[in-house]
């Protein structure tokens, strides 16, 4: 997490192999292109009520996706290259054909311990143990199952970077 | 059948082996007696020349013969050539020649009678052969041999006649000789054991020994010439072929234990053959044929030899037994896993399916929170306020109509997403109505056995320590075969054991009976299997008897419900071609449950 103009940002990864799923994940993490109309509400906003500090407590995502596991390895390496590395690394389970979200998820954390990284399953067939023991340490592990909100998910999100 | 083809081609090359390479060893050997015996006879004839020249040789150099020949000793011829000179030599001829072939004294025994002769040429006609005897040098001082008389052959010998001393000049030849007749021969063979014959030789005779094998003897011949070697006799021995009918009677002693032997070995084999294995493994045939037809693995082959037949039956016991057990794990398994599978699929569909529609439903309760940021009471309020400059109130009331515009447009989206949120439960209810196609597929039928699935399904009852329900089976439930989904059936008598059961405890009965029974009938020209679970628990009323398989009925508290419902039962029977009934006689008096099935063929 960095922040920009005394605002939080985090940065999150997300590899899914369904579209769908993806784009409700950029409708939660990521910032909505404002309209005429909701910039210059902002603006009246800003203007006769003092916000400013309401904006610094919501944190901003910067999100990134992809849609095979073997993408986010090389996803997590470039931005663990660049010096920006993910706060938040959320991966699906099952990505067929390539291999699947806890082997990225091991792949990751090899070279990012500190990195939090949420299991996304819409199955039910590996249990949360089975995850921490393929992606050791167990701690900084989380797991969620389908169907999930969004919402809810990038409210947690926040939390388990602020926790950190 | 091959038992006695294999023992006839062992005889036949038995006998082939004895005939081809034993019976000729047998002629080999009588051949080599024939020619043993044939130079036993020629030896004795030898033998008998050698004696008479040792006589001659006697007679030839001696001063009282060589006196006499020149003539310086005229009484030798009175005291020393008479008769029974030749009797005591056993001689049949004596001639005594002077120098130059000049006959000078000469005797011979013929057919009994003593011949005084002038001349050899009385009994031996050919001059040739008389030359050849009467006059020698110093080159040839002896002849013997075998010479041709007008009494039969003869045996012969002459010597020249010398000084004791064996100096000469030769003075005469003195001439002995024996018939060859049969008294002679009679001799030889009493001595040699041999069957000597004498036969004139011809221009056919072979000039070589020849060896003839006969029925009843082995011929072997060889020729004598005369003193001059010319062809004259065929000595002959006839020995009897007694190694080869000692060896045609032993190898037909020996085809006869064989025959024998064989068999005895024949009928001991089919005998062994036959109790020890023929007949356990066509039982064991008849086992796997049994198995294929009936498809029932739970059957024993129960094989008490103890030998590797019998090892072999309880292997296979054993084999059948774990393909049993396999099977019905597979079967179980299987079932569970297909079921694992397309839930775990159907779920997987699902949870994709819902969680765009979940977001959806996140966007509209936000979109219902849309008045929560804004400030519409209080720029309401401030324009209201009196004090509020008119251009900071024409921006609360631009701020306000912003507000609704906004309002407004979340409206919009709100209804936007839940189009799509309906548009998503859509395709939640089309994975629905997938499954929904594949659960009306008919399950497999199959033959199964009653008494393995009713054994099987009992396994449901908990197991208590002290017993309180007892479950009892009834006898012969073997006999009966039913065509049914074989999991099907145990899930349907597995539920209605455990209602059973539970109904028995819930009554709180402190023997609890429940019995399990079966019986066969004819329901519309269909053979039918009727399995009844009797149970003496709670029982149930009449209204209860009514409705007892309808969708959703239970006697039993949410708590208590673990199986399957009665509902689904009677939906799997008749899946199966059958039908399920209950009836009680009212509450306390236990309940009957009755599965009709259609027969198995043969059950």
């Amino acid at each position: 997490m960095y922040t920009i103009q005394n605002r939080e940002i985090i940065k999150v990864l997300v590899a899914d192999d369904d579209e769908r799923v993806i784009e409700c994940y950029r409708e939660a993490f990521g910032s909505e292109e404002p309209t005429r109309q909701m910039r210059a509400l902002s603006a009246l906003t800003a203007e006769l009520f003092d916000t400013t500090r309401e904006l610094e407590d919501q944190p901003k995502f910067e999100i990134v996706t992809c849609n095979q596991g073997a993408d986010a390895i090389q996803a997590a390496a470039m931005a663990r290259d660049e010096g920006e590395p993910f706060d938040v690394v959320i991966l699906d389970v099952r990505m067929p054909p390539g291999i699947d979200g806890v082997e990225a998820g091991y792949q990751i954390r090899k070279h990012d311990p500190d990195v939090e990284i949420v299991f996304v399953s819409g199955n039910s067939d590996m249990p949360i143990e089975e995850m921490q023991r393929r992606v050791p340490p167990p701690v900084r592990l989380h797991c969620f199952h389908k169907p999930l909100s969004f919402v809810q998910l990038a409210e947690d999100v926040v939390k388990m970077v602020r926790a950190q | 059948m091959t038992l006695v083809i294999l023992i006839s081609a062992f005889m036949a090359v038995s006998y082939t082996v004895l005939q081809l390479v034993i019976a000729p060893a047998f002629d080999d050997l009588d051949i080599a007696a024939a020619r043993s015996d044939l130079h036993r006879a020629e030896s004795a004839l030898r033998n008998d020349i050698e004696n008479l020249e040792a006589i001659t040789a006697d007679w030839g150099p001696w001063d009282d013969m060589y006196a006499y020949t020149t003539g310086q000793y005229p009484g030798f011829e009175s005291s020393n050539l008479n008769r029974p000179t030749l009797a005591n030599l056993g001689l049949d001829l004596l001639v005594v020649y002077a120098a130059e072939g000049r006959f000078l004294w000469g005797h011979y025994r013929a057919d009994q009678k003593s011949v005084s002769m002038n001349t050899l040429n009385a009994l031996i006609p050919n001059d040739t052969d008389i030359a050849a005897l009467a006059v020698h040098d110093e080159n040839s001082y002896r002849t013997a041999g075998y010479v041709r008389t007008v009494h039969g052959p003869m045996i012969i010998s002459s010597r020249a006649i010398l000084r004791s001393d064996e100096t000469g000049p030769i003075e005469g030849a003195v001439v002995m000789g024996q018939f060859l007749n049969e008294a002679h021969l009679a001799k030889h063979r009493e001595r040699t054991d041999v069957d000597i014959v004498l036969q004139p030789a011809d221009a056919s005779t072979a000039p070589i020994e020849t060896i003839e094998l006969q029925a009843e003897v082995v011929s072997a011949r060889k020729p004598l010439p005369d003193i001059a070697g010319r062809p004259f006799l065929v000595l002959q021995t006839n020995t009897p072929r007694e190694i080869s009918s000692l060896g045609t009677h032993t190898i037909n002693v020996t085809m006869l234990f064989l025959f024998i032997a064989g068999a005895l070995a024949a009928g001991f084999m089919w005998f062994t053959l036959r109790h020890n294995i023929l007949r356990p493994i066509g039982k064991l045939s008849a086992y796997i044929a049994d198995i294929r037809s009936s498809g029932d693995l739970s059957r024993k082959l129960s094989m008490h030899h103890h030998d590797e037949i019998g090892v072999l039956g309880k292997q296979f016991d054993t084999l059948v037994t774990e393909v049993h057990n396999a099977r019905q794990a597979l079967l179980d398994q299987s079932f569970k896993a297909g079921k694992a599978d397309t839930a775990a699929e159907v779920l997987h569909n699902i949870r994709n399916a819902m969680t765009p529609m979940i977001n959806g439903i996140d966007r509209v309760r936000k979109s219902f929170n849309v008045t929560k940021n804004l400030r519409i009471a209080e720029s309401t309020k401030q324009i209201a306020d009196p004090n509020c400059p008119p251009e900071r109130k024409q921006k609360f009331l631009d701020y306000i109509v912003a507000s609704f515009e906004h309002i407004e447009n979340t409206g919009n989206d709100a209804m936007a997403d839940l189009e799509i949120v309906a548009s998503q439960a859509k395709q939640v209810e089309g994975i629905l109505s997938d499954q929904e196609r594949f659960a009306t597929v008919a399950p497999v039928v199959e033959n199964v056995m009653v008494d393995d699935v009713l054994g099987e399904a009992a396994n449901i009852i908990p197991r208590e320590n002290p017993k309180t329900v007892e479950l009892t089976m009834a006898g012969g439930l073997e006999k009966f075969r039913v065509r049914a989904h074989r999991i099907g059936l145990l899930q349907v008598m597995g539920n209605l054991i455990l209602n059973a059961y539970e109904s028995i405890k819930r009554a709180g009965m402190p023997a609890g009976q429940i019995s399990l029974t079966a019986c066969s009938e004819m329901v519309d020209d269909t053979a039918m299997i009727r399995v009844i679970v009797r149970d003496n628990g709670g029982g149930f009323n009449k209204e209860t008897e009514s409705v007892i398989f309808r969708r959703g009925f239970t006697s039993k508290s949410e708590s208590e419900f673990t199986g399957l419902g009665l509902h689904w039962c009677a939906n799997a029977v008749a899946s199966m071609g059958g039908k399920i009934s209950a009836s009680s006689e009212g509450e306390g008096c236990g309940a009957e449950f009755h599965v009709l099935l259609p027969a198995a063929q043969g059950g």
